[in-house]
């Protein structure tokens, strides 16, 4: 490895190189493929939209800074903001929508170079290129950059807070600051980061106690900044609401470990000491554990990724198959080595995982997505060092060779797989169909009283509004809103809009446009329009009595 | 570790080691777990035949190879339980006991090994494996039923043992031939394991190797191929036995596996896409099938939490103990950049990397009985991380708190995971286990003269029943032959002897005057007169009689 790359290029060309991959993965079909928005997506987009046009989101609260109502789910309210500029630029579509999480998807490819640089704190810039490279071509972070999931920009804002910290101890501690002011913007875009960011903090400074003593002053400015940036969330968290979500996934509200408790204490004739081996906080410990490895697993990581189509292609894990040695010799190496800031890569990765760990579907990439790019860091020292520790000189050329075509084929079956089939097996997943509706509904709504749209396949009005670009004034004097125990927001009715699950039983007043799903319609309608997925199979259909 | 060396003698400590071993092992063997599967009772009845006959259920004379439900496996572990029968008769424990003392077999050959792997460190090293292998849960678990891998894993260790000694006593390469040679005729998976993990070994010690004199590696090499060649020739020329293989192999249910495959291939001839006919091959899907297989085992929650199907651990714990997890981890390191001899490290690394090959090409992975081998390895592992660690811990200043914390874990998980086995066990799995024939069949002893014909269910989950009558009532195995012929009692078959019919119950459809029925709950209507019911011992109605 040493030998030949540094002689043909130079590491900046090479860098320059590796943001351009990234780019191209990141941003190539990026409006076709995924082949549609999600409604979380949309609402990104159109609260993006509606934010940039008066300062209020789209039920009309000025300014949010703790909170996107949005669907009754409470988004944290960064990414609306990033994405407030690309919209203004490209116009409410896929693309703006998309636009910040592919942007800082490319940057936190870079910025894993520099990131690699000061952990590792070697002259040889090896490691760094191949841990960026690594990470250009991670089917996980393309996947992630490509749609307008807010926890891939959280996932930048928390590598850069990592890396200006590092940085901050080795030139100016006033950078401390700016590191602060990174976590803290982590924890306004995304909900794990919230647990993730204080943690990786913590550790910051446990590990380098002896430096932060020293530099006292841009410690406490630093603190004090960030305290007061994240009071705001602060004081939300505290509130009711913010809890109701969480008690509903978690794991500790899962009663059937209390009944096996209390079967097994029966079984032993309700024995005192059963009762000490069979407590019911232990189980719940062991329990947490069982989701924490989840997240581990290998057939997870290495093979099929996770469950969900949105967040792995089922064809290729989260991690490339080859990447699998690499990664345990990494880890082996980095502990042999202690290499600089070493140390940070372990615990980063150990800490990314302990929220997820609390929720009942495990694994899950986007929730502990928080740990890039540490899987590809590690990766790329294993590759480094296993190569470099190889006994003959003629080994070690062929080697690098044979693991390249490896790697290219690898890629390439992700790629193919990615470009030319996800999108039609999976569009359904990604609510393919609606903006077919909604652009049919557009066109020819002039001459309908009323449009009546089924919910079946949740949240149409956000639809709806992106992909009509709906006047925010308008909606929000028009829209019937319905709010559920659990917090969810219903939008029942705005403009021509009534959106309901009970198409049939709408009360039609005038000429009415019915939008349903096929295994609804009745007989003796006349079908207007057809839509189907992209694998053929319907999935909204427009008629009219 | 210096210090338990000064108070005990290394011997002392290893035969209290054995001795905890043989308890656990035997103790309530008949009872725990609480009945017998299928497989188990088909090798008593099989080994019951042979006793009296010289043939197995089928008439086959002395078989190397069990056909049993069709499934072809090695017959050696049905040779050995003929003399615990002819001891204790045609029972449980009989069946069990050759496991059991195998189990025992292999705590100690595992404290020989790692003394001859690790050398002057090798005392305490392997004192601790061959404890942890002790209370493994497990090699308990394998060690308490007739599962013949257990065995199979014994075997290989102990070939694997006398190889290595060999090394510097040739005489001793004549056991190892013979152990590794007795291993395939135990177990499937064993040839596959054996022949790569000799090759390795060879590979390993090649150097040692060219040095032994000739005639020794030659006789040794003869005692091997004699020793094998009937297991051999039985593969070749045995044309069924090789069906179970492709059964259980990942190749075996194409279509399903190869349906999203062959879509992605259309798709690419429709649109010329000739780099995408090169991807979407079927030979990649079979070899990320195999890779997915092999790395499924190296899941933490399959090791240390969920472990595998109902069977195959006791309920609610892994394959492992929670508390050698860190440990564990630990002794991977030093496995890589521990101090000591670069074969030892290759050789225990093989054994771990060799492993889950047999069971990688087969369906349902992880699978903890054909990727039994990674004992003791794993063990061996932890000891050396725990050893390391209380090493490092003496530096402390609160070293007997952290011993005492460490200590009181190791004594808690120990006794939850008794607790597990030995009770919660019985209750959770019971069904699992094909609990509850021996109650039905005793209770049916006494009246079966009143009956002209009895009806058993082999529906599920009494599938398979025809075997626990035949083992309950110790069937007079001549008269068995005879009246059956070559009519296999087979995979979900229909099946009859004496007066017994086993077969799916249609209640409607019976003719019931003098019939005795024997089902599931689900097999009779509601309001039926029963007879009796067997329950499982979670208190769920299992077996039911019904008077036609």
């Amino acid at each position: 490895m040493k030998g030949y790359l540094p002689l043909l290029f130079s590491s900046k060309i090479l860098l320059g190189f590796i943001v351009l991959i990234a780019f191209i993965l990141r941003f190539h079909l990026l409006s076709s493929n995924p082949p549609s928005l999600t409604w979380d997506e949309a609402s990104w987009g159109y609260n993006a939209y509606s934010l940039g046009i008066d300062g209020k989101d789209e039920f009309g609260k000025f300014l949010p800074i703790t909170f996107l109502e949005s669907f009754g789910d409470f988004k944290p309210p960064l990414y609306a903001y990033l994405s407030i500029v690309p919209v203004k630029l490209f116009g409410l579509n896929e693309f703006s929508t998309r636009f910040a999480s592919a942007f800082f998807g490319v940057l936190t490819v870079l910025l894993t170079f520099f990131l690699t640089k000061e952990i590792f704190k070697k002259k040889s810039n090896v490691i760094p290129l191949l841990s960026a490279f690594v990470l250009a071509i991670s089917p996980w972070h393309i996947l992630l950059s490509r749609a307008a999931f807010e926890a891939n920009v959280a996932t930048f804002f928390i590598t850069l807070g990592v890396y200006l910290f590092l940085f901050s101890l080795r030139r100016s501690k006033w950078i401390l600051v700016v590191s602060f002011i990174a976590f803290v913007l982590s924890m306004y875009t995304f909900n794990t980061a919230r647990i993730v960011a204080p943690l990786l903090i913590f550790g910051l400074f446990l590990f380098n106690r002896k430096e932060v003593f020293r530099a006292k002053k841009e410690v406490i400015t630093a603190l004090v900044v960030g305290f007061i940036l994240f009071l705001p969330l602060l004081l939300f968290l505290l509130t009711p609401q913010a809890k109701l979500r969480f008690a509903e996934v978690n794991i500790f509200s899962d009663s059937s470990v209390i009944n096996t408790a209390n079967q097994e204490i029966a079984n032993d004739k309700n024995a005192i000491w059963s009762k000490t081996i069979h407590n019911r906080r232990l189980i719940y410990g062991v329990e947490y554990l069982k989701h924490y490895f989840d997240n581990v697993n290998p057939l997870f990581l290495f093979v099929r990724g996770d469950g969900n189509p949105k967040f792995s292609i089922q064809d290729v894990g989260q991690l490339y198959m080859w990447e699998a040695p690499f990664l345990i010799i990494g880890i082996l190496f980095l502990f042999k080595k202690k290499e600089g800031n070493w140390w940070i890569i372990p615990y980063w990765l150990i800490v990314g995982i302990i929220p997820a760990g609390t929720a009942r579907e495990t694994p899950h990439a986007l929730r502990i997505e928080a740990v890039l790019p540490t899987f590809q860091i590690l990766t790329a020292y294993g590759l480094f060092y296993g190569v470099s520790s190889l006994s003959s000189k003629k080994i070690r050329r062929v080697v690098p060779l044979f693991l390249l075509i490896l790697v290219f084929f690898n890629f390439a079956y992700f790629y193919h797989n990615y470009f030319s089939h996800y999108p039609k097996e999976f569009s359904g997943e990604w609510q393919y169909g609606y903006k077919e509706a909604i652009n049919y509904v557009n066109s020819v709504q002039a001459s309908y009283d009323r449009i009546v749209f089924t919910e079946s396949l949740g949240r149409p009005y956000i639809y709806a509004l992106f992909y009509s670009g709906y006047s925010p004034f308008n909606f929000r004097k028009e829209a019937v809103v319905e709010k559920e125990a659990l917090g969810f927001v219903h939008v029942n009715k705005f403009g021509k809009y009534v959106f309901t699950k009970d198409v049939l039983g709408a009360n039609s007043q005038g000429k009415t446009l019915y939008i349903d799903v096929p295994g609804n319609i009745p007989n003796k309608v006349q079908i207007l329009k057809e839509i189907n997925l992209l694998n053929g199979r319907p999935a909204l259909v427009g008629y009219t009595k | 570790m210096k210090t338990l060396e000064k108070i005990f003698k290394p011997k002392i400590i290893l035969i209290l080691i054995i001795v905890l071993a043989s308890l656990l092992r035997i103790w309530n063997l008949g009872l725990v777990p609480p009945s017998p599967d299928w497989d188990e009772a088909a090798l008593g009845y099989n080994a019951y035949s042979i006793m009296q006959t010289g043939k197995d259920e089928y008439g086959k004379f002395m078989p190397i190879i069990l056909r049993s439900f069709d499934d072809y496996k090695p017959a050696m572990y049905t040779y050995l339980i003929i003399p615990f029968i002819n001891f204790f008769g045609l029972n449980i424990i009989s069946v069990r006991l050759p496991s059991a003392l195998f189990g025992v077999v292999l705590v100690l050959a595992t404290y020989y090994l790692v003394k001859e792997l690790f050398g002057k460190k090798g005392e305490s090293i392997g004192l601790i494996s061959s404890f942890l292998l002790a209370i493994s849960p497990w090699h308990l678990q394998f060690s308490r039923i007739a599962f013949e891998a257990q065995v199979g894993l014994s075997l290989n260790i102990l070939a694997t043992l006398f190889f290595i000694k060999g090394l510097k006593r040739f005489i001793f390469l004549l056991p190892a031939a013979f152990f590794a040679s007795l291993s395939i005729y135990m177990y499937q998976s064993e040839k596959v394991y054996l022949p790569i993990l000799f090759l390795v070994l060879a590979i390993i010690y090649w150097r040692e190797l060219i040095k032994i004199p000739k005639k020794w590696i030659l006789t040794a090499l003869l005692v091997g191929v004699i020793l094998s060649f009937p297991m051999m020739y039985d593969i070749a020329t045995n044309k069924e036995a090789l069906m179970r293989a492709r059964g259980v192999s990942v190749f075996s249910d194409q279509t399903q596996f190869l349906k999203r495959n062959v879509d992605k291939v259309l798709e690419d001839k429709k649109n010329n896409d000739v780099i995408g006919l090169l991807i979407d091959n079927r030979r990649v899907e079979y070899g990320m099938a195999v890779f997915s297989g092999y790395i499924s085992h190296f899941d933490f929650n399959w090791l240390f939490i969920r472990g595998d199907i109902q069977r195959h651990h006791a309920p609610f714990m892994g394959l492992m103990y929670l508390f050698e997890l860190p440990f564990f981890l630990i002794g991977i390191y030093l496995l890589f950049f521990g101090n000591f001899s670069k074969k030892t490290k290759l050789v225990i690394l093989s054994i771990v990397l060799i492993t889950p090959i047999p069971a990688s090409v087969t369906s349902g992975v992880p699978h903890a009985v054909r990727a039994i081998n990674f004992l003791p390895a794993i063990q061996i592992f932890t000891a050396l991380g725990i050893i390391q660690s209380f090493h490092y811990i003496s530096k402390f200043k609160f070293k007997k708190l952290f011993y005492s914390l460490i200590v009181l874990f190791v004594i808690f998980n120990f006794a939850y995971f008794l607790n597990q086995y030995f009770v919660q066990q019985n209750y959770y799995s019971s069904e699992s286990w094909q609990y509850g024939y021996q109650k039905a069949i005793e209770d049916i002893k006494p009246m079966m003269t009143k009956y002209k014909k009895i009806v058993v269910s082999n529906d599920r989950p009494l599938d398979q029943s025809y075997i626990f009558f035949l083992f309950y009532l110790g069937y007079n195995p001549s008269s068995y032959q005879e009246e059956v012929k070559d009519s296999s009692g087979g995979f979900r078959e229909n099946h009859a002897f004496g007066k017994f019919e086993f077969r799916n119950i249609n209640w409607d459809k019976e003719e019931k005057n003098k019939v005795l029925f024997i089902g599931r709950p689900e097999d009779f209507p509601a309001n039926t007169k029963k007879i009796d019911t067997v329950n499982y011992l979670d208190g769920k109605p299992a077996i039911i009689i019904v008077e036609g």
